[in-house]
């Protein structure tokens, strides 16, 4: 999973909903959170990850990325 | 039958301007100060999208102000540009080029009246003489986005975030403006358009990524941002204008620690290469493919003797232009300071520099109101002809506004636009687009990758349409989401068969196209470029001359 949002954390604001260029997340209807829907489109370009006021993502990379 | 019906939304607008990146944000920007009403419409969101989404290190067009055509060939001359991979000079117009380094000063005050950052720490611009040779300023431009978003807005330009452009529309030959589906609703919208200017970026995706897992993490690149999907090219070739040099590919070493350095960030600083065999033998000038043979891989490259100062300097370059490249180096116990990268295989990876719409020395295209800036025009790249590109358009085209004809929206048109881009939503039990995708791009790596022969590419051609004409039909959506996938697919088929076509067509071996059946330079293609467009449904092909330098040796940019 190369976007990861630690709920904990996560205030809602929607900063990486609105910011993501490959539009990865959605909101949840039910919690109004952000979700990491789309992540086989992420390319790790991390805008989510340096734009989040509570640094509440993580960017992981895949095996064949290491 | 009125347009009302057929659109969700219709707006009217004097310049309509397709794409948000540092060419487009300019253009607009410039085009609203002089009174114009102007649409900006941005697949992403313009506060953070385009290659220079997550920033920028360089600016690369800080030519003395005030150069004369003379001394810009002098200048050429010495920096041997004719033969340098990475720069226009012999893909490109060089009046235009001209143009856009001479204005390249003027960009960087128009910038910082749109409230972009160019100075360094201290308060002052930093020219730097580089590795890449061309004089060129090292910025700040993590926030180069955000910065230009807002300088946009406060010239109220009416800003369509979200939203893909689908198609250009056309009324005798003329472009009057375009149609579009937002990325989240699903809404289709007619944008009515006195003057249409294409500001995306190059193509980047009919290539395999570079991470070897199927279907997953599919879209990452290190150089292009993983939306490029030459929509802009495609749209325009769709429309009839014509297109040059699609059979020269972009190659690039593969860095599998591409997120930890970049080559890029490294020369921006000043700091030449040291590449070397795993045993250490110096890597210069020698042929990979022989070094392979021999056994000398992997190719390795190294920071570690650069001294502490420039090491700083290096990993500042890395924070302006891709911040999570110091992330991933801490998550994976890399040291940039200590470790030595691995350059991995150099393959073709995108269509960038070389390749794209004609544009002239106003950047006007073949198509009667229809403009291009930045990466889409054939023989351009970086920021500072986006920047520079976008200023002169939006500085001059009001005259053009000002003369053109009311624009007359073809109804029919709009409607059988409407019907093949909403197909994929009802499309059931079809093929997603993704794997698609994945189809095109094995063909082209298989087909045309870096060894290129006639037989191979025929087979490239016929796979490529019997993919076409099985599978684009069953292109299924569930969602505004993946019907933009869908429409990215159907651009991706368009560039890729330009590409092919044009691979096919230059028997000899130059630049990036390497033909075993033509291994060598044929005298006949010197300073020949391919040109190609849609006439009648059939791509053209034709050789014409390059473009000469015909401004006059002591004319000088007045900006």
């Amino acid at each position: 999973m190369p976007a990861k949002i630690d709920y904990k954390k996560c205030i809602g604001c929607k900063r990486c909903y609105d910011l993501c260029p490959m539009d990865v997340f959605t909101i949840d209807k039910e919690t109004e959170m952000p979700k990491a829907t789309y992540n086989e489109e992420c390319w790790h370009c991390g805008i989510c990850w340096m734009e989040c006021p509570k640094r509440a993502i993580d960017i992981t990379y895949p095996a064949s990325m290491w | 039958m009125t347009l009302d019906r057929l659109a969700n939304n219709v707006i009217d607008t004097d310049v309509l301007v397709i794409g948000g990146g540092v060419a487009g944000c300019p253009a607009a920007a410039k085009a609203a100060e002089h009174g114009l009403s102007v649409t900006l419409v941005e697949k992403s969101k313009v506060d953070r999208s385009g290659s220079a989404g997550q920033g920028m290190d360089h600016y690369g067009g800080a030519f003395p102000r005030g150069m004369t055509v003379d001394e810009f060939v002098e200048i050429w001359k010495e920096l041997g540009w004719e033969s340098a991979w990475y720069f226009g000079g012999k893909f490109a117009d060089p009046n235009r080029l001209y143009r856009l380094y001479a204005n390249g000063q003027w960009g960087v005050e128009e910038l910082e009246k749109l409230g972009v950052n160019m100075k360094w720490y201290d308060g002052k611009i930093r020219p730097i003489k580089s590795v890449r040779q061309y004089p060129f300023l090292r910025i700040h431009w993590m926030y180069c986005k955000p910065e230009m978003a807002a300088g946009v807005k406060k010239r109220g330009v009416n800003v369509l975030n979200r939203t893909m452009i689908t198609d250009l529309l056309t009324h005798n030959g003329t472009v009057v403006g375009a149609t579009a589906v937002d990325t989240r609703t699903g809404a289709f919208t007619v944008i009515r358009a006195k003057a249409t200017i294409i500001a995306t970026a190059a193509c980047s995706r009919i290539y395999d990524p570079e991470t070897p897992v199927p279907w997953k993490y599919k879209f990452r690149f290190h150089w292009c941002p993983a939306s490029v999907s030459g929509d802009g090219w495609a749209m325009g070739f769709r429309a009839g204008a014509e297109m040059a040099n699609f059979e020269q590919t972009e190659r690039g070493y593969r860095y599998r620690d591409d997120l930890t350095l970049s080559q890029g960030n490294r020369n921006n600083e000043g700091v030449s290469g040291n590449q070397f065999t795993w045993d250490g033998e110096p890597m210069c000038g020698r042929d990979r493919a022989d070094l392979e043979r021999q056994g000398k891989t992997p190719i390795y490259v190294t920071i570690e003797n650069i001294g502490d100062d420039f090491q700083k300097r290096v990993e500042i370059a890395y924070v302006d232009e891709r911040m999570i490249s110091l992330k991933a180096a801490q998550d994976r116990g890399f040291n940039p300071r200590h470790h030595w990268y691995e350059l991995m295989d150099d393959r073709p990876n995108q269509l960038h520099v070389p390749p794209g719409l004609l544009g002239d020395m106003d950047f006007k295209t073949t198509l009667k109101g229809l403009y291009v800036i930045g990466d889409s025009v054939a023989g351009q790249h970086d920021v500072a002809n986006a920047a520079v590109s976008g200023f002169l358009v939006g500085d001059s085209i009001s005259s053009y506004i000002k003369q053109a004809a009311e624009p007359i929206i073809d109804e029919a048109q709009v409607q059988s636009i409407k019907e093949t881009v909403l197909a994929p939503l009802s499309v059931k039990d079809g093929t997603p687009p993704m794997e698609l995708e994945c189809a095109i791009r094995y063909a082209c790596n298989r087909y045309v990758g870096t060894f290129r022969a006639e037989g191979k590419i025929r087979e490239g051609l016929r796979r490529l349409a019997s993919l076409k004409r099985e599978f684009l039909p069953k292109l299924t959506a569930n969602n505004p989401h993946f019907l933009t996938r869908c429409l990215e697919v159907r651009n991706l088929f368009d560039v890729a068969e330009l590409h092919m076509l044009a691979c096919l067509e230059r028997k000899e071996s130059r630049d990036f196209q390497i033909r075993l059946d033509y291994p060598d330079k044929d005298p006949k293609y010197e300073g020949m470029l391919l040109h190609q467009k849609l006439v009648n449904g059939k791509i053209t092909l034709d050789w014409k001359k390059q473009g000469q330098m015909t401004l006059a040796g002591s004319h000088k940019e007045e900006r």
